[in-house]
């Protein structure tokens, strides 16, 4: 496809080899942390809210310090970089073939265009780029219509990921180009890797419309002021977000969804991992120092630096953890006086009965 | 080095071990090819951002200051698995790490770099437990015959009983009050508890101002001033450079870039031994072989240099695999070699779950009266355990917080605490992911938190393992497809463990106890390549001569739960006495 339109941000390797970019614009880039567009940003925005939440009522009871939440220290952006960084694809491995056959990964894997901006539904959108129609979805036993109804990219329009100039003679890595157009503007951006950020989002929204269209929500879904940009994810009240996110490791929500998803996402059966991986990237970025590294903590590794002190990092103060010292004055003591028995290998005489105590005697958490 | 008697394949906990006797004992020239980066090394100041050097020999190359630097003790530099200095992946940091796919609600926890995972160890030593051996038919040897080499090895890491700190002293109030016995032998056949045997010095050796190291001690921790030893930090994950200013040997913690690798070079300024050169960033790509079907031996390896992209094939008598439970049956598969159903089958990575106990500051102070607090980042991450020979063990943990969050709170298979019911008859109060306010509620009591990990006996199954992706591959070829799932039997060991620790939690005055109901952290992998299906009582493959592992694929089973660490660098010693006196 061609490149569209505004550049509202350059990201990632090679900005000023591989596309068209300005010099201005790949060093606009550089002091950019993080572009993206505002679909993706809300719906990690909405993990975020649902598990650190701002949490003004707990300010009576522990202190200020305990009120501002993950959004307060912007770790979608966390969230963003680490899927954008998850999985480099290297030129010589991709292969033009478009069957799969014979060596390599065939290079329509990693290539899609998902375009709403046509007459009918997002669901429709999506048919058409599974090359699936409703009745296909019956045989997979989903309700098209409600899948219909509740299914919205929000303020996503189209979305495009395609290699930047692939030459699979050469050995190295392949950057993507990912353009994504949402109310109008375009959000461009080369990366050295598979931007999975923006498309996992487009995942949550669709598990989230299976999710409302069979009935698991416990709350009614509703437009979302605080993610205005979100889809169906978005919608869902902070708890139904996570029991959304659930149904892909607990409700076989992929192996129903996995010709819709297929064509966006290379390995659909990773979602798994990736659930694991939302919940707990909130351990690996907020409750460290990581939001400390301030205006560098969307940077290349080697560029972080700590720009707060550890122990006065927004989650630090909530754990009173003073941060990383280079030893502690503590009172310690051996519990075995003389230190373990050990004879040599010939004088062992270990008992006949090695197993030691039974199992099921053992249930119950007796001795 | 061009022409190695050995190549030893991965400088990771146990390859280093088996160089070091390969050169000192045998009089070997080993070369040792490792995927990752090297840090505290001269040659490669800038690990993560240059391709610094190609090769170092010299003991002197070694510098703790510069490990100091690049070990910066901080949480989300060191642990983040996209892009923390102790990840799995490219020296080189502007690249994603290396791509192994997982299709499963599961954690794949390793590091590529001089030292390996052990790198982030806590340095837990034990033995596995003789039954585990002797008696799970599993093992080709005798638990009596890796005596001798536990031994060695324990030496060589300084492994000695573990400091009680105020953590360690509510663990075992808990644990006495339950009627558990303290276990006094490194041979563990019956359940008590005991401190955990650690390849970490004794706290505070020597210290800079003569006075011991205790709660009053005001002096320095830095060895330019004279401070030796254990600094009682619980940064173990983060790398664990302590003491700050120390030699690369003289760290504390001796994790096998501090145990093994400075004396492996020293063997280079000894005439009588054998030599040793490491080369980081070189990730193998092929195991080279001569003969034809039905006998071939190894005769060399192709690598790959992960800076430049160039190649290069270097020849030698013997191979041996030290790789890790994952890249070494990828690399045997990868390299076309005979394969007859088991390589990367029976992985075996201990059925772990999490029990965290909440405390409250009274029953705390009751407890340690000199110190009325629990820190759980003070002393070493854990320094006592239970053990139950038959079912598992577990073991007493203090983390830093973004560690702490992840493991009590963020990682589970159960679902969201607000919709998982507790058995009423099950000791914990709650179970599943904790989010939202009371994530934050909880974490606001982090300084009175620990947690118990269980570390249930698994055993070999040949559904779990390591095989090639079919779908994705990258520049080393295809990736690693990994899997793993709990037996019913495993379950049934692993319920009964937690329920021993939610009762040890509460017996020590425990306000709150939360099961996390863990899903898979493959973490402490064994046996994906394991003696007695692909290897032999030697280690060696049993279809390819001349072919060694020296890792933890090679153990034959999980050990009955507890670490594997010492039993693999164990194994590893001894499978260099093999090598030796087999072909040289």
């Amino acid at each position: 496809m061609t490149r569209r339109g505004v550049m509202k941000g350059i990201g990632g390797i090679a900005a000023l080899s591989m596309s068209n970019a300005t010099l201005a614009d790949a060093q606009a880039a550089l002091t950019d942390p993080l572009p993206s567009d505002p679909h993706t940003a809300d719906t990690y925005r909405s993990i975020v809210d649902a598990i650190i939440p701002r949490t003004p009522e707990l300010e009576a009871e522990l202190g200020p310090e305990h009120v501002p939440g993950g959004l307060d220290a912007e770790l979608e952006k966390f969230l963003i970089w680490d899927f954008n960084h998850f999985q480099e694809i290297r030129s010589e491995m991709v292969t033009e073939n478009l069957d799969g056959s014979g060596v390599g990964m065939p290079r329509a894997m990693f290539e899609f265009t998902l375009d709403t901006g046509g007459l009918g539904s997002d669901l429709d959108a999506l048919l058409d780029l599974a090359d699936l129609s409703l009745l296909d979805l019956l045989d997979r036993g989903l309700d098209a219509d409600a899948l219909e109804d509740f299914l919205t990219f929000g303020a996503l329009d189209s979305i495009d990921v395609s290699f930047a100039d692939l030459d699979t003679e050469r050995e190295g890595v392949a950057a993507f180009d990912l353009t994504v157009e949402s109310d109008g503007e375009v959000y461009h951006q080369v990366l050295q890797n598979y931007p999975y950020a923006p498309v996992f989002t487009l995942a949550f929204d669709l598990v989230a419309a299976e999710f409302l269209a069979t009935g698991k929500n416990h709350e009614p879904p509703a437009p979302n002021d605080k993610f205005p940009a979100g889809g169906t994810f978005t919608q869902l009240a902070p708890k139904d977000r996570l029991r959304c996110l659930w149904t892909i490791v607990d409700g076989g929500v992929l192996d129903a969804l996995d010709d819709l998803l297929s064509p966006m996402i290379p390995d659909v059966g990773i979602l798994k991992f990736v659930v694991m991986a939302v919940n707990g990237l909130h351990g690996f970025g907020y409750y460290t120092e990581w939001s400390g590294y301030g205006s560098t903590k969307t940077a290349t590794p080697n560029d972080r630096e700590m720009e707060v002190p550890a122990g006065e990092v927004q989650s630090r103060q909530q754990t009173d953890y003073p941060g990383p010292a280079p030893g502690y004055a503590a009172n310690w003591r051996h519990a075995v006086p003389g230190g373990f028995k050990d004879p040599k290998a010939k004088n062992l005489n270990l008992p006949d009965d090695l197993a030691g105590d039974d199992v099921i005697d053992g249930l119950g958490g007796g001795n | 080095m061009n022409d190695p008697d050995v190549i030893v394949i991965g400088a990771g906990a146990d390859g280093p071990a088996a160089a070091w006797k390969l050169a000192t004992d045998h009089g070997l020239d080993v070369l040792i090819l490792e995927a990752g980066a090297w840090h505290g090394n001269k040659n490669w100041p800038q690990p993560h951002a240059d391709a610094g050097g190609t090769v170092s020999t010299d003991p002197a190359d070694l510098d703790g200051k510069l490990l100091d630097e690049q070990f910066t003790h901080r949480e989300a530099d060191a642990n983040d698995p996209t892009w923390g200095y102790l990840r799995v992946g490219p020296a080189d940091h502007s690249r994603a790490p290396w791509f192994r796919n997982l299709h499963q609600n599961a954690f794949i926890w390793q590091i590529s770099a001089v030292g390996g995972t052990s790198l982030h160890y806590f340095a837990n030593h034990p033995r596995a437990y003789p039954y585990a051996i002797d008696t799970q038919d599993h093992w080709p040897i005798s638990y009596e015959e890796l005596v001798p080499y536990y031994q060695l090895n324990e030496e060589m890491t300084s492994t000695q009983q573990a400091p009680m700190t105020g953590k360690e002293e509510v663990f075992i109030e808990g644990a006495t009050n339950a009627g558990y016995p303290l276990i006094d032998t490194k041979n563990v056949t019956e359940t008590g508890w005991r401190p955990q045997a650690n390849a970490v010095e004794v706290p505070g050796r020597e210290t800079s101002n003569g006075q011991p190291l205790d709660a009053d001690y005001e002096g320095s921790f830095s060895y330019d001033d004279g401070f030796r030893g254990d600094t009682l930090v619980g940064d173990h994950f983060q790398g664990s450079s302590t003491p700050v200013d120390a030699p690369v040997r003289d760290k504390a913690r001796k994790s096998s870039n501090v145990s093994y690798v400075p004396p492996a070079l020293d063997t280079n300024n000894d005439p009588t031994m054998g030599n040793v050169a490491i080369r980081p960033n070189a990730y193998v790509t092929n195991i080279e072989t001569t003969g034809g079907p039905g006998s071939i031996e190894a005769s060399g390896v192709t690598f790959r240099d992960s800076w430049s992209g160039q190649t290069q094939t270097v020849e030698a008598d013997t191979v041996v695999l030290a790789g890790g439970c994952i890249e070494s049956p990828r690399l045997y598969l990868n390299s076309g070699l005979p394969d007859d159903g088991w390589v990367g089958k029976g992985l075996t990575t201990h059925w772990f779950d999490w029990v965290v106990g909440v405390y409250d500051d009274e029953t705390v102070a009751e407890i340690n009266p000199e110190g009325e607090h629990m820190d759980p980042y003070v002393g070493q991450n854990s320094a006592v355990r239970f053990d139950k020979p038959g079912v598992g063990g577990m073991e007493d943990i203090g983390m830093s917080p973004g560690l702490v969050s992840y493991a009590d709170y963020l990682f589970s298979q159960a679902g969201y605490s607000f919709d998982t019911p507790v058995d009423p008859d099950e000791p914990w109060d709650t179970r599943g992911y904790v989010v939202g306010e009371e994530l934050k509620r909880r974490m606001s009591d982090y300084r009175q938190t620990k947690a118990l990990l269980i570390l249930t006996d698994d055993l070999p199954r040949q559904d779990n393992g390591v095989s090639l992706d079919n779908t994705f591959s990258d520049e080393h070829g295809a990736v690693p497809k990994v899997k793993w799932s709990p037996h019913p039997d495993d379950d049934a060991k692993r319920d009964e463990l937690c329920r021993i620790a939610a009762r040890i939690h509460k017996e020590a005055g425990a306000e709150h106890v939360h099961r996390c109901d863990w899903p898979p952290l493959l973490l402490h992998m064994q046996s994906s390549m394991r003696m007695g299906k692909v290897l032999d009582s030697n280690a060696e493959a049993k279809n390819v001569d001349r072919l060694f592992v020296a890792d933890h694929s090679a153990l034959a089973n999980g050990l009955g739960g507890p670490n594997p660490t010492n039993t693999g660098q164990a194994l590893a010693l001894r499978t260099a006495d093999k090598i030796a006196s087999l072909y040289f």
